[in-house]
This record gives structure tokens, C-alpha cells and sequence, in this order.
């Protein structure tokens, strides 16, 4: 803040300046960016095509209905990158995205600048198939609805004209689905089968039908050359007309019963009228009753109407694919994929327009790199490179604040050549519109959230000695050590190679990690189910009656039925769990009296090693609490052993200290003092202790 | 622009009172929003205290997220309660409409309010709900007719169950909490009494400094640094004490005991649950201590008014004791049951006890109309009351006195609308049983609607609506009864297989599949088959798992293409162990693969339930 009160002076001379040399393009040009909803997609998929062939890199950003479905599957600092992998499944699984931000930026030598065409779409996963596309179902977080209501998110736009899709596995489906219909259906054209009509309303109505239809019939056959009679009304019933050569009668405002009665009484009683139901020009299915000369004739107009309603159905189900086909444009184009912390981005993308998540983050990495086979991340460009995180002075890597910092003339509107700095120009081209001082303004819509994150990339790579009008971004050995690199978890800093599969570490800035010493998977023991009124606090104290005082590394609150419990050594962990296991399968009534009795009421306190995390955060089910998770993917046991070999897997056990141990035995001889003092004792005793 | 013309409008206020018979004309409904709520509880709670009956309607987010998984015609009472259950715990009410009225003859009055919600979380600590479900073909037919999402999400008002207002007095987020009144305490330890004495002398002297230091004439900036030494709470000196347990809490409440005329303790809540601390409150005389007291207790309700939000109407509601009027009781109740009362109970008879505590007497008007006529489906209600119009001679005069801005009697596009239409419907019935039509109705049956209350009717949830917009569902009368013994539910078929093929497929495989029978989808991977005679599905069913056993030939052939078969228990299992895939198929293979670690009940089967069975309902993939 204080320096931008320094640099105003400046900045405020410049722009006194630029309004004496009466420059028009000084002021700030606030045209809104480029919404596209279901009226205007696809004429902007053709425009968009143009931007994205000709773009350098393009910048994508979405919006979702929320980030986790339950509070125990939040990020964690303790959570290994296999684990945080199951979270982000989850939730891209379960998360709808309602708008997805694409934004081509190209660079044009002559004005020496970045030209952006920031578009906006909104997305909805609306049923356009009956059986097909995306699932019935989605998921809102309160919490983000709440905070995308903050930022003004028109829900109405969304839900009632968004764009819909189909992934690529579920389009792959509902064409063969198509096909085996096709070719199964249509085979036996007597498909309706043979009801006997036992209602009297169904005899009436049929007879009646039976009736107009000969009617009709005669007066063709009388009428042969003559005119067809044309006194019918539009909003009649029965309307005739003609479908492809052949007089036909339209039926309207039937219900689909009596349509099949209708079509019952057509195929027993008349050899040369069929029962049809086909497309118009404007796609709107009709029923038809239409007169065929001869079988030969009926059949090849079966046979014409097969291959239009297939066609017809063809046609749906590609474009239901909706904005499905700007991600197959990015693919296709091979572009460079630009992003902001977008490893969860990247799986929503994944999830929604190419098909089911793999179980595992090795499978995951490999199928995302075939359509994108490069991706960058600003986020992790500004955690890794040590210039950028000089000019950065250590201040949030958010996107609004790398977006401030970097590119303070776009985000405040005002140029100001000053301090030295090479600034990378962005121009901004909305349909005809175009401006060198855009800013819309809107934060947290996808379409600018995506401009913001072209803009810092540009300028990111501009300070990393990029000159764009001399090689093309993507090529440039400066930017690819960084290239397809994506945060697993921002958290822990681990970093994943989308090309290679390697996972390792880059340490971020201002990080909170390893507030607790080492984490060391193999040593946490997870517990849950323990009586509500119990604190972290007490857990620890109860446990560290028995083990020593140093037996603890941590203990880290998962909700308010569950801890992480961090031992010094992963035997600890194990012993725990073998002695918890002995203490409730014991009848001995001094069992009551052991230290680890507090933790155990109620009987239902469950334990286990940190894999079971995994096989937790795999299950689908999402209960609000963690012991209600665990019940409901069906937990039947209360303690699951630390097996040895799983142990001696881990080689990097460090070995016990020597205090540790001594403690572990003086605390002992104490435990075996109070084993047997009566409760309200051991009471007064911590009463003393606090007073 | 337009805004700016409502906004002088609504300076003046209308009269809105309409009067209005006949039903094709729009209603108009008091829309409420966070901005008039308070305003309206007020105006409410006379209406629903004179009213005779009061009518509910629901905008919920969705009802099911699979096909199989909305309430189907076969299911038992207990499957389509546990249907019910899991739409009420994962969807989400957007619009509530109340409408108390008031039926002399034929003359209906009518206080409609249509309350929008949203379940923001006001006090940070995820309630009402973490997240919810919304059905993308709920959401798009909504959007269809008109619905604004805006205002609910923007202006909702937020809620909170029973359940979860008890449970927060040990939440953080609540601020301080009077102490009340402890148990006389047990023997006292040696430690209590240290600290008792420490507590004494710490009070002591508080208290005699506070009192020393009132009649002083003390230079304000002094003043000042005591208070921010001291501690004020409001303009009262007050005393912070930490405590380390709760039984140092109730000690520290039995020493205040001694100076109880002018000083009051309060419970400082801590982060997670229990107690933090204790503030000693020090007013300045008796009659100051009651005051102080008050505005503790007129805070305290005004902080629960606000939390509890939308559930003051659901407790006028339930207060008054009135009959309450539903469409669809089932999924209505059990919604609000999880979300204004409190978790849904695992089965059917418990939830009715538990809400028969909250509302004694509800009506269901799908049941009702469809005991007019059986035959015909008139789960909608514009078509039951079209059913009765053509039917019945009773004219309805229908008065909606409700007065507002012209911003807050905006025509309720869906569910505003609905719950009037409730409202005219039942004061039609209700016209016609009085005057003793019902001999046209039934013979044997004395209709009355007493007959009707509490029924939950388990077969009339609403079909799902078709997208075929004139396709009324008439049903040719051949609803028949069938036990559950005689279903075999069978998946494994070929993808886009029709119901015909199906049959085909199936008859001749198997003695059970040799005489009459009928086959009916449940979704796109599963079916469901009717046999005639009893005995046989089980029959079927084990010579599945005995792979084909002595049927050569057919039944061989179609299990090594896959096709699985099991019994209406094990689809019982499904519902009861909360399978709930998207695909019955993968429920059903899934209780079959944990068949050994829980035996299928076979409770069904020692009294078979009887469901009813409609040839008609036919889910055809392409008309869906």
C-alpha cells in the first residue's frame, strides 16, 4: 500500500500529461468482456476459433458451485500429494462449474503488445439427452454460493441460459447408444405391442378414430387428382399435409396414449396408411398418418425416415457437446495453457469435457498431458523464480495481488512508464470494441479472472527475459523449466511434473509448512469417534500419560470427531494402536481406570494408521462429520493394527532419541501410581497443579 | 430505469385486495425476503392464530438423483420413506409458501406468503447445511416457468433446525450465556478449597475497589485507564476470571453465591465447546441488577430470533395446532422434519411419532383427490381441480386481503401459485364431502377428512414431469395388486435393450417366464418383471446364482452375457444400506457382493407386502 501512495504523484503528472496531448486512449475504456451464453455460443465459437489459432498462449480460469463436500476433506498441511489427489477428485466429481474464463493473448510486433479477447461462458450441465451427458445431479457448497452472490454472480444467467456439454466419453456413449438403437429398433417396425383394449373410453375413442381415418382415406382416393381438401384450420386436430410426396395427416395435441391407440388402429385396420413420427425443418418432432402407394413405397419411406431421425439425433447429441468443443479447439490447437494455481481447474476440465477421473494422480497426469501437453501455472512461476519473487517482496501469491503488483497500470487503469520498469502492454479486443485501458473490474468472474491471469504471466515472462516479438513463448528455455508443473497442494508446496509424473518439492514463500517439525506419514495414527466434549488438548494429555510427555509431535484437529495424531516414531504409532486394541478387549474392571479409558468412552473411539485416511477420502459418500463418514462406508471395526511390514517399508524411521525414552519411563512410573488412585484424586491433583 | 419507478411506487401503498373466483387469473402472494421478514412475522402470526387451516407448498432444488431413486409405483411404505429421507438430507428448499385461510361456506380468505430461502450460513460455523444437491432438471423446469434464483440466493432468509439450536449453545460464534443456577456442590477437596479462597479474596477486593473508587471525583483520563485495566462490560465494571474446568466454573458460581444482590456472572464460551472463562458483572444496585438481567434475556432472544431466521414461521405453525395442508405430505414433511426439526430417523413409523409431536393433523391432498378417482392419475394439482370442476358444482368465493408494496406482491410465478390453488382445492372438497356428494364417490365409504389425516400415502409421489408437454399420464385401469414376492428385478441386459425385447428375451428362459408376464424399466440399466404366481421369482433367483443349474439352453446362455436377477429384498437392501448409486444395477450388484457379511432379510417374506402394479407405467426411454 505505501508504495503505491508514492508512486501516485507520478502516475497522476503522466496522466495530466496524456490528457494535454489530448490522447485518446488514456482513459479507462469500461466495456464488459465477452459473455457467451446458449444464444450467442456458436457464433462465438467460430470468432473464438480465429482468437485461438492465432494466440500465443491462452489463460483459462473457472468458476465452481463449491470446493469441498465435507469439512474433514479440506486441504491439509499434513495431507501426502496421493491423498490431496483423492480430495481433488472428489470434488471436481461432486462441484459443478457454472462459468469457464478463456482469454487468447497474442502478440502484435507492430504496437509491440499483447492483444486479449477475454470471453465469459457461462456453463450449465442442463439435460439436453434423455439418458446421456452430465449426471443428474450437482453439488453446491453454501459457502461459495455465497461468495459468488458476493461478487454479484448473476444465477439467473447461468441456470436459465447457460451453456451446456457432454464429455468426450459420455458424447463416445451416447452415440453408440444411438447406433445400437438404431439398429436395433428400427429392425421390427411392430414395436408397439398389442394391447387388448379393455377400457371402454380406449374402444370409443379408437372406433372414432377408425372412423375419421377411412374418412380421410376415401376422400384421398376420390379426390386423386383433384386438390387436396384444404379446409383445414392450423390449430385443428387433424391437419393435412404433405410429408415428402406423400399426402400426409398431422396429428395434433394428442396425448402420447391415445397416439398409441391411434397408431394401433393404423396398422390393423389400413394397408396403405402408416403411423409416423418424424422431424420437421425445425426439428420438432410430429406425428404423422401418411398414405403409401405401395408396400415397396411404405418401405422406403420407413427407410427415409430411419436415416433423418438417426441424422436428427446425430446432430443433437453434437451439439448438447456445448462448450465440450472449446476445449477440443485448445486440444487441437496445442496451445499453451495458462492458469493460476489450476491443478483443481485442470480436473474439473478433465472431469467435465473428457471422462471419468482415474483413481490415481500417475494416471490422472498422464491422460491430461495428451490434450494439453503444456500447461504453466502462474502461481507456481512466481513461488519458483527467484527475480520474480524479489519483485513479488514477498507479498501474497494470489492472483489479485500478483495482479496488482505485477501489472499495476492495467489493474489501475492508468499508465505510468515510471520506476524503470518494462511493462508488457495488453490491449483488450471485445467484438469491435478495443482498448488499452480496460479493466472491468469484475474479480471472480471467470472470463477477467483469466485476463488477470494472462496479464501476469505476460509480465512474468517479460521479467524472465522473454522478448515476445523474438521467440515464441512457448519455445523460450526460460519458461520451460516451469512448463507443466502444477501445485498438488499448495499448502505443503508439493509440485507435480504433468509430463513426467515426479513429484518433489519447490518450497513456498511465507509458508506455513512443517509448522510441526517433520511430517513422517508413517507415524500418525488417525482417531475418531471419541466423546464429543473431548479437546485435542485432553487427547494429547491422555496419551502422553502413557507414552511420555515427548511421545507426541502433534496433533492437528481433522473436525471435531476426528485428530491426526503425529507420533515421534511410527513404533509409537504402532504401539498405541496395539495397546488401544488390548485396553477394550480386556474385561478386567481395572481397565476402567487406565489413562487411555478418557479417550475410549462411550466405546465407540475408533484408530487406525494414516492409510485409512486414503481409503476414506476414496469412498463417494460425503458425511458432514468424519466418525459418520467412517460408519457409513461401513468401518466395522474399532482398531486396525499397524502391520510391521508396513513399517519396515519405511526406511527412514528415525530412531527414538534417548530422552524421549527416558521420559517415556519416568512418566511411566507415574502412570503406575495413579493407575489406582480414585478419580477425584487424580482431580485435585491437576487442581494443584492449575492453582 | 425500471427500478427507479418501482422504488416511487412503493411509496405509496396499494390496496391489493382481489377478489377472485375463477382460476385461470393470477393470483396475487406476499413475496418475503430477509429485507421484510421481521416486518411480516408480525403480520403473520394473527393470521395463522385466527386461520382454520393452513396450506404448504415447497420449491425444493431436486427430489432425486437417479431415476430409480425418486418414489416409485412398487415401493413399500418403508422404501419410499427412505427415498423421501435421503431427497430431504441432500436437496434444498428454495421457496416456502404459507397460507393460513379461513373457509365460512363457501367463502374462502386466504393470507398467501411465499418465503424465500437460503441456508447462509449467518454465524460462520456451517449451518443450516455445509452444502446441498440441486437437480439440473428441477433447476431447468424451474427456470423455465420463470424462477428467480437471484433473489434467493441474494435475499434468502437463512434458517435453523431444533436440533441444531440446541446444539449450538456449545459452539463458539454464541456470545455470552447467563450462568444459570448450579447443583449444590459435592464434598469439597482440599484443592477446591485453596481455590475457593483464592477466588474469595480476588472478588473481594474487585468489588471494593469498584465501590471505592464511584464516590471519588475522579479525573476522567484515570477514569479512562481504569476502564481499560478494569474491564467494563457496557457501562457495568466487570472481572475476567480463566478457569481451567468446568468444576472450577461451578465453584467459581458457588462463591458468587455470596454476592449475588449486585453482581451477575457470565459463561465466557471457549473455542471449542465448555468454558473458557467466567465475567464477574457488577451492577450498581439491585434494582440495576434486574435491569441488567433483562436486556441479557431480551439480547439472548433477540440473537435466537435471528438465528433461527424461517423457523419461526415452522414453530407458529406447529404452535397453533392447526391442520395443516400438503400436496405431497411425504416428500413436504420429511423436508421439513430434516431441516427445521432435526436429523430424519431411520424408519418410517419412528419419523411419523416424531412428527406427529411437531404437527399433529396433516392432510394430503394427492391422497385425498386420488380417492375421488383411482383410475386416473391427478398427482398434479391443475388437474385434479380440473377434475373436480367438471365433476362438481361448488363455487368457491376466494378473498385474498394481503396488503404490501407492489415489490412484495409480485405474482408468484411457481410456488406462490401452487399453495392457493391448494387452498381453492380443498375448500372445494371440503364443500362438496359437506354437502353429502360423496355417495357419487364411493358406495362404500363415507368420505370424510378425518379419514385422510396423517397418511402418508406411500404410491402417489408424482411421475416425474414429462417433457412432452401435453402427455397426461392416463392410466387404462389396470392398477392391480401384486406382492412383493412376485418381483425379480434383472440387469445385466444389453445397453438401449427395450422393454419388448426384453420380453422376448426372457420368455421361454425359465419356467417363471412361461406363462403371462410383464417387464417394466426402472432406469436405463435395470428392469423390473411381474410374475403371475407366486413362488416363481424365488425360484428364478436361485437358479441364477446356481448358474443356469438344470434350465439348459436359454438361461445359460443369457447369464454368460452377463444378466444378473435378485429378489425385492435384496432391492430393499439397496434402500436400507443406502446403495445409492446412480445405476440400480450397481446397487444391486453391490449388495449382492456384500450378501455374506450382511443375510438378506427376508422379513418381506413372512408377510408379503402387497404394492400395486400398473401395466401403464412404462419408462420409455425415448419419450423421456
Amino acid at each position: 500500500m505505501k508504495k503505491f501512495s508514492r508512486v501516485s504523484p507520478f502516475s497522476l503528472s503522466s496522466a495530466l500529461i496524456r490528457t494535454l496531448t489530448a490522447s485518446s486512449s488514456s482513459s479507462t475504456t469500461n466495456f464488459s468482456l465477452k459473455n457467451v451464453t446458449k444464444s450467442n455460443f456458436e457464433e462465438t465459437l467460430i470468432d473464438l476459433t480465429n482468437h485461438v489459432k492465432a494466440a500465443d498462449f491462452v489463460a483459462i480460469d473457472l468458476e465452481m458451485t463449491g470446493v469441498t463436500s465435507s469439512p474433514w476433506r479440506e486441504s491439509f498441511e499434513l495431507d501426502r500429494y496421493d491423498i490431496r489427489y483423492l480430495k481433488v477428485k472428489d470434488s471436481a466429481e461432486k462441484f459443478a462449474v457454472v462459468q469457464f474464463g478463456v482469454c487468447p493473448f497474442r502478440w502484435d510486433s507492430f504496437k509491440n503488445s499483447f492483444v486479449a479477447h477475454p470471453h465469459n461462458f457461462y456453463i450449465f450441465p442442463r439435460q439436453e439427452l434423455p439418458t446421456d451427458g452430465p449426471p443428474y445431479e450437482f453439488l453446491c457448497q453454501t459457502s461459495s454460493i455465497e461468495f459468488l452472490a458476493k461478487y454479484q454472480f448473476d444465477f439467473n444467467e447461468c441456470i436459465h441460459e447457460g451453456v451446456s456439454y457432454l464429455s468426450r466419453g459420455q458424447e463416445d456413449e451416447a452415440l453408440s447408444r444411438l447406433n445400437s438403437v438404431y439398429n436395433g429398433k428400427w429392425k421390427n417396425t411392430n414395436e408397439v405391442r398389442d394391447v387388448p383394449l379393455t377400457n371402454v373410453a380406449d374402444i370409443l375413442f379408437s372406433e372414432r378414430m377408425k372412423n375419421r381415418l377411412s374418412d380421410w382415406h376415401d376422400m384421398l382416393l376420390l379426390n386423386r387428382s383433384a386438390a387436396l381438401p384444404s379446409d383445414v384450420k392450423s390449430k385443428q386436430q387433424f391437419e393435412t399435409i404433405f410429408f415428402s410426396m406423400h399426402p400426409a395427416l398431422r396429428l395434433n395435441g394428442f396425448t402420447v396414449h391415445q397416439l398409441k391407440l391411434i397408431e394401433l388402429v393404423t396398422r390393423k385396420h389400413f394397408k396403405d396408411l402408416v403411423f409416423v413420427r418424424a422431424y420437421d425443418e425445425s426439428s420438432f418432432l410430429q406425428k404423422l398418418v401418411v398414405y403409401v402407394e405401395s408396400d415397396n413405397d411404405k418401405i422406403n419411406l420407413m427407410e427415409m425416415i430411419k436415416n433423418e431421425s438417426y441424422q436428427q439425433a446425430r446432430r443433437k447429441i453434437k451439439a448438447a457437446a456445448g462448450v465440450r468443443h472449446v476445449i477440443d479447439l485448445l486440444s487441437a490447437e496445442n496451445k499453451l495453457i495458462v492458469g493460476h494455481n489450476c491443478f483443481l481447474d485442470m480436473a474439473h476440465m478433465y472431469h467435465k469435457f473428457i471422462g471419468p477421473l482415474p483413481s490415481t494422480i500417475e494416471e490422472f497426469v498422464l491422460n491430461i498431458s495428451k490434450p494439453f501437453p503444456q500447461i504453466v501455472d502462474t502461481k507456481i512461476l512466481l513461488n519458483a523464480d527467484l527475480s520474480l519473487q524479489r519483485r513479488m517482496k514477498k507479498a501474497s501469491t494470489s492472483l489479485a495481488s500478483a495482479f496488482s503488483l505485477l501489472c499495476p497500470e492495467i489493474a489501475s487503469g492508468k499508465s505510468s512508464d515510471v520506476a524503470g520498469q518494462p511493462s508488457v502492454k495488453v490491449e483488450v479486443q471485445v467484438d469491435d470494441m478495443r482498448s488499452s485501458n480496460w479493466n472491468s473490474g469484475a474479480k471472480h468472474e471467470a472470463g477477467y479472472d483469466a485476463f488477470m491471469t494472462g496479464c501476469v504471466f505476460a509480465q512474468a515472462c517479460s521479467h524472465l527475459g522473454i522478448d515476445f516479438s523474438y521467440e515464441k513463448v512457448v519455445n523460450s528455455e526460460n519458461l520451460q523449466k516451469y512448463a507443466n508443473l502444477l501445485y498438488v497442494s499448495w499448502n505443503m508446496g508439493d509440485v507435480i511434473n504433468v509430463s513426467s509424473g515426479d513429484v518433489k518439492e519447490i518450497p513456498v514463500m511465507n509458508s506455513v509448512k512443517r509448522r510441526f517439525l517433520n511430517i513422517s506419514h508413517p507415524n500418525i495414527v488417525l482417531i475418531w469417534g471419541f466423546p464429543s466434549k473431548l479437546k485435542a488438548s485432553e487427547i494429547r494429555k491422555c496419551i502422553s500419560n502413557v507414552f511420555g510427555i515427548y511421545s507426541i509431535a502433534g496433533i492437528y484437529e481433522l473436525d471435531e470427531t476426528a485428530v491426526f495424531v503425529q507420533f515421534t516414531n511410527a513404533d509409537l504409532a504402532a504401539k498405541f494402536l496395539a495397546l488401544k486394541e488390548k485396553v477394550e478387549t480386556s474385561d478386567d474392571s481395572i481397565s476402567v481406570l487406565h489413562p487411555l479409558s478418557k479417550l475410549l468412552e462411550g466405546g465407540k473411539t475408533c484408530a487406525a494408521g494414516y492409510e485409512i485416511y486414503k481409503d476414506i477420502c476414496s469412498s463417494p459418500i460425503s458425511k458432514v462429520l468424519f466418525a459418520d463418514q467412517a460408519e457409513a462406508i461401513g468401518i466395522k471395526w474399532k482398531t486396525k493394527l499397524i502391520e510391521p511390514e508396513e513399517l519396515t517399508d519405511k526406511t527412514a524411521i528415525p530412531s527414538p532419541s534417548p530422552g524421549s525414552c527416558r521420559a517415556t519411563k519416568s512418566n511411566q512410573s507415574v502412570f503406575d501410581k495413579i493407575l489406582y488412585t480414585p478419580d477425584y484424586e487424580s482431580n485435585k491433583v491437576t487442581n494443584l497443579c492449575n492453582s | 430505469m425500471q427500478k427507479r419507478l418501482f422504488c416511487t411506487q412503493a411509496a405509496i401503498q396499494i390496496e391489493n385486495t382481489i377478489k377472485n373466483t375463477s382460476l385461470s387469473k393470477k393470483w396475487i402472494i406476499k413475496q418475503v425476503k430477509k429485507s421484510n421478514f421481521s416486518q411480516v412475522l408480525d403480520e403473520i402470526k394473527p393470521h395463522i392464530s385466527n386461520s382454520d387451516f393452513i396450506a404448504i407448498s415447497l420449491q425444493k432444488t431436486g427430489s432425486y438423483s437417479s431415476p430409480w431413486q425418486r418414489v416409485l409405483p412398487f415401493d413399500t411404505p418403508e422404501i419410499s420413506y427412505l427415498k423421501a429421507k435421503r431427497s430431504a438430507e441432500r436437496f434444498q428448499v428454495l421457496q416456502f409458501a404459507v397460507c393460513p385461510f379461513t373457509l365460512r361456506a363457501s367463502k374462502l380468505t386466504a393470507y398467501p406468503y411465499n418465503f424465500h430461502l437460503f441456508p447462509r450460513d449467518e454465524l460462520k460455523i456451517g449451518m443450516p447445511s455445509y452444502s446441498f444437491a440441486c437437480q439440473t432438471s428441477y433447476l431447468t423446469a424451474m427456470a423455465r416457468l420463470g424462477f428467480d434464483f437471484n433473489s434467493c440466493i441474494y435475499d434468502g432468509i437463512s434458517y435453523i433446525s431444533r436440533a441444531q439450536e440446541s446444539s449450538m449453545k456449545h459452539l463458539p460464534g454464541n456470545t455470552m450465556l447467563r450462568a444459570h443456577a448450579s447443583q449444590s456442590s459435592p464434598a469439597v477437596s482440599v484443592a477446591d478449597s485453596i481455590y475457593i479462597q483464592r477466588i474469595k479474596t480476588r472478588v473481594k477486593t474487585w468489588i471494593k475497589a469498584c465501590k471505592d473508587s464511584k464516590g471519588l471525583n475522579e479525573d476522567p483520563m484515570v477514569r479512562a485507564l481504569r476502564k481499560v485495566i478494569m474491564g467494563e462490560h457496557g457501562s457495568r465494571p466487570c472481572l475476567d476470571l480463566d478457569v481451567c474446568s468446568e468444576r472450577q466454573v461451578q465453584l467459581v458460581l458457588e462463591v458468587m453465591k455470596e454476592y449475588s444482590d449486585d453482581t451477575v456472572p457470565l459463561l465466557i464460551p471457549a473455542k471449542r465447546g465448555g468454558t473458557q472463562g467466567l465475567r464477574i458483572v457488577l451492577t450498581s444496585s439491585e434494582q440495576d441488577k434486574i435491569l441488567f438481567q433483562k436486556e441479557l434475556q431480551d439480547l439472548e432472544e433477540e440473537q435466537s430470533k435471528n438465528v433461527r431466521g424461517f423457523r419461526e414461521v415452522i414453530d407458529l405453525i406447529s404452535a397453533s395446532g392447526k391442520p395443516v395442508i400438503a400436496h405431497n405430505s411425504l416428500d413436504d414433511f420429511t423436508f421439513i422434519h430434516s431441516k427445521f426439526l432435526s436429523t430424519l430417523p431411520p424408519t418410517i413409523d419412528e419419523f411419523k411419532h416424531s412428527l406427529s409431536s411437531f404437527f399433529p393433523y396433516i392432510i394430503d391432498m394427492g391422497h385425498v383427490t386420488k380417492e375421488f378417482n383411482r383410475s386416473r392419475n391427478m398427482n398434479n394439482i391443475p388437474a385434479a381441480s380440473s377434475f373436480l370442476r367438471s365433476r362438481f358444482f361448488a363455487p368457491i368465493d376466494m378473498d385474498i386481503p394481503i396488503k404490501g408494496t407492489p415489490d412484495e406482491m409480485s405474482e408468484g410465478k411457481i410456488n406462490g401459485q401452487n399453495v392457493l390453488q391448494l387452498s381453492h382445492l380443498f375448500a372445494k372438497l371440503n364443500t362438496i364431502i359437506n354437502r353429502g356428494q360423496h355417495h357419487v364417490i364411493s358406495e362404500d365409504k363415507i368420505l370424510a377428512l378425518d379419514n385422510f389425516a396423517n397418511v402418508f400415502d406411500p404410491y402417489s409421489s408424482p411421475l416425474p414431469e414429462n417433457s412432452d408437454d401435453d402427455d397426461v399420464r392416463i392410466s387404462s385401469g389396470s392398477l392391480r395388486k401384486l406382492s412383493c414376492d412376485n418381483m425379480v428385478f434383472i440387469w445385466g441386459f444389453r445397453s438401449g435393450l427395450s422393454t419388448g425385447e426384453l420380453k422376448t428375451l426372457l420368455s421361454g428362459s425359465h419356467e417363471a417366464f412361461s406363462a403371462e408376464f410383464d417387464v417394466q424399466l426402472v432406469d436405463k440399466s435395470c428392469a423390473v418383471a411381474a410374475l403371475q404366481q407366486p413362488g416363481l421369482a424365488g425360484a428364478f433367483v436361485k437358479a441364477m446364482e446356481s448358474g443356469g443349474g438344470c434350465h439348459e439352453g436359454g438361461l445359460k446362455e443369457l447369464l454368460s452375457e452377463g444378466l444378473r436377477a435378485a429378489d425385492y429384498g435384496t432391492y430393499k437392501l439397496a434402500c436400507n444400506m443406502s446403495k445409492w448409486d446412480s445405476n440400480l444395477a450397481d446397487s444391486l450388484d453391490q449388495v449382492l457382493m456384500s450378501a455374506d457379511q450382511f443375510p438378506v432379510d427376508n422379513s418381506h417374506g413372512r408377510s408379503p407386502y402387497e404394492i400395486w402394479w400398473d401395466d401403464d407405467t412404462v419408462l420409455n426411454l425415448d419419450d423421456l
